[in-house]
């Protein structure tokens, strides 16, 4: 019989920090295989004092494995906790690459709709808004806003993974994510108009002309780029033609 | 005559280096957002003594590059080592005190132009890193402990060597173009002003696109109608208009929820 021991908080405090450098080796075929492997080794060692285990359960979470960084925490934490029903011998049947296999790539999705692109956003917006204005504090208030979000949700998901053994219906009925991402891209939408009708106040560096002239400049500039941009037109492509265009204008005296 | 001295040297070395760590922040360690242009750029700045121009090119990189997502196994532009070599350009490229705009816009195209380079070296790097699972799934039972810690935390000296390597390669190659920049018509260096105050607008417009919202969506609109009228009616102060239109936000979010 298997001889184990149980999980501490500290254990899954170490298996959090590790998190942290879930990605550290990420690459195109295994993408965070080593990642996993390496953040959940303290509470594999915690549960199998046997070599020949613990190699052979290390060598399991070596596997193929992607999500999105911060929600991988859950999934850390509900693969430490049919670990320990394992290894307690209370869980014959735990299939535990099958848990990581069924929630990677929902919560991925989630995670990259929230993180990427809806909390990211608004924090850079609303700090680039602020910035803009000569608010030189901006950059400090981006990192408090995002990290506030994501330092919050990266710790309590890998406990409340632990604690559910990856219920992610519990999950998303405690953090609606769908349901905040769509309120921060209104939020987003929002500070983006509001960052063009503060033109007036905007720093000489960026305003585009002096007083109201330039909200209409600004509006009317960001609406023609918006058409381009659609056009499929990349960023740096984009921003080549507008140096083309700034070159032009000048020499033919018009700025 | 030599394009650098001993001392701009070090500082380029120095600030590759910290454009290595900070761009550890991009996928590699905690991802806390310090490699986000917004960060990165008034960062380099301070080190070099002067966050302004950091902030500026912070700023209208960030706008342009933040909805760039690491989605899948799509490789994003590095807008990190964008904003660090940009702004170590700028700053280190002339003797004065404040950095000119022109040179900033100047800084800008060039590294928007070493984009494309960026994300080919990121890619190789990362068809490289599988190299490092399979060996760490080919050791001995023995070792296989001691090898997965290795071989997973070299892959964080290749990233850190990456933006290392990239800005120490950048910065030289940014500043001998601005030396060059310095001797051209001053209609091209008034373009090069121009150039940077149409940035945060293009970069309005990319989010525009990328979130696939029309033009005249409510909340843009509305974000819009109240930041115009506080800012021109009743001058606010920028924390208070901010505040404002998210309220507004907010307000139509949950008005839109309830109908």
């Amino acid at each position: 019989m298997t001889e184990s021991r149980g999980i501490r908080r500290g254990d899954l405090i170490r298996v959090l920090l590790r998190s942290f450098l879930i990605q550290a080796s990420w690459s195109f075929d295994r993408m965070q295989s080593l990642g996993f492997a390496f953040a959940i080794r303290p509470a594999l060692r915690r549960l199998y004092p046997k070599a020949d285990e613990y190699n052979s359960r290390l060598r399991l979470h070596m596997e193929y494995f992607n999500t999105q960084p911060y929600l991988a925490s859950f999934i850390l934490g509900a693969a430490v906790r049919m670990e320990e029903d394992r290894a307690a011998g209370s869980g014959g049947t735990v299939d535990v690459p099958g848990l990581k296999n069924n929630l990677m790539a929902p919560l991925g999705a989630l995670g990259d709709s929230f993180f990427w692109g809806a909390l990211k956003p608004l924090a850079a917006l609303i700090a680039v808004s602020l910035l803009m204005a000569g608010a030189g504090w901006a950059p400090v208030l981006f990192l408090a806003v995002y990290n506030a979000w994501h330092l919050r949700l990266r710790t309590s998901v890998l406990f409340w993974g632990y604690e559910s053994g990856g219920d992610v219906v519990r999950l998303l009925s405690h953090y609606s994510f769908t349901r905040m991402a769509s309120l921060f891209k209104a939020l987003s939408l929002a500070v983006l108009g509001g960052m063009l009708g503060m033109i007036p106040m905007w720093r000489p560096e960026f305003k585009p002309l002096p007083g109201a002239a330039g909200v209409v400049a600004g509006v009317a500039a960001t609406l023609v780029l918006v058409v381009a941009a659609r056009k499929g037109f990349s960023p740096v492509k984009l921003m080549f033609g507008l140096a083309a265009i700034s070159v032009a204008l000048t020499y033919a005296g018009v700025a | 005559m030599p394009l650098f001295d001993l001392h701009t040297g070090l500082l380029i070395l120095a600030i590759s280096a910290a454009g290595g760590l900070v761009g550890l922040d991009r996928t590699a360690a905690g991802q806390f957002m310090i490699s986000q242009p917004i960060v990165a750029g008034p960062l380099t700045g301070w080190l070099l003594g002067n966050a302004e121009a950091g902030l500026i090119i912070g700023a209208v990189l960030e706008l342009v590059w933040v909805l760039d997502m690491p989605i899948g196994t799509f490789v994003p532009a590095d807008a990190t080592i964008g904003a660090v070599s940009a702004t170590a350009i700028a700053v280190l490229g002339g003797s004065t005190e404040q950095v000119p705009l022109d040179r900033i816009g100047f800084s800008l195209l060039l590294t928007t132009g070493m984009v494309p380079i960026t994300m080919m070296v990121d890619e190789g790097m990362r068809k490289r890193n599988s190299v490092l699972a399979e060996t760490a799934l080919a050791a001995p039972d023995q070792h296989l402990d001691c090898r997965l810690t290795r071989s997973h935390l070299s892959g964080l000296g290749a990233f850190f060597l990456k933006s290392f390597v990239l800005c120490l390669l950048f910065i030289p190659a940014g500043l001998a173009a601005v030396a060059i920049f310095a001797h051209a018509p001053d209609r091209l260096h008034r373009a090069m002003a121009l150039f940077v105050k149409w940035l945060p607008l293009l970069g309005g417009a990319l989010i525009l696109q990328k979130l696939s919202v029309s033009i005249v969506n409510r909340f843009l609109l509305a974000g819009f109608a109240v930041a115009l009228m506080m800012t021109l009616l009743l001058r606010g102060q920028p924390v208070v208009i901010v505040l404002l239109v998210l309220a507004t936000g907010f307000l139509g979010a949950r008005y839109g929820a309830w109908r």
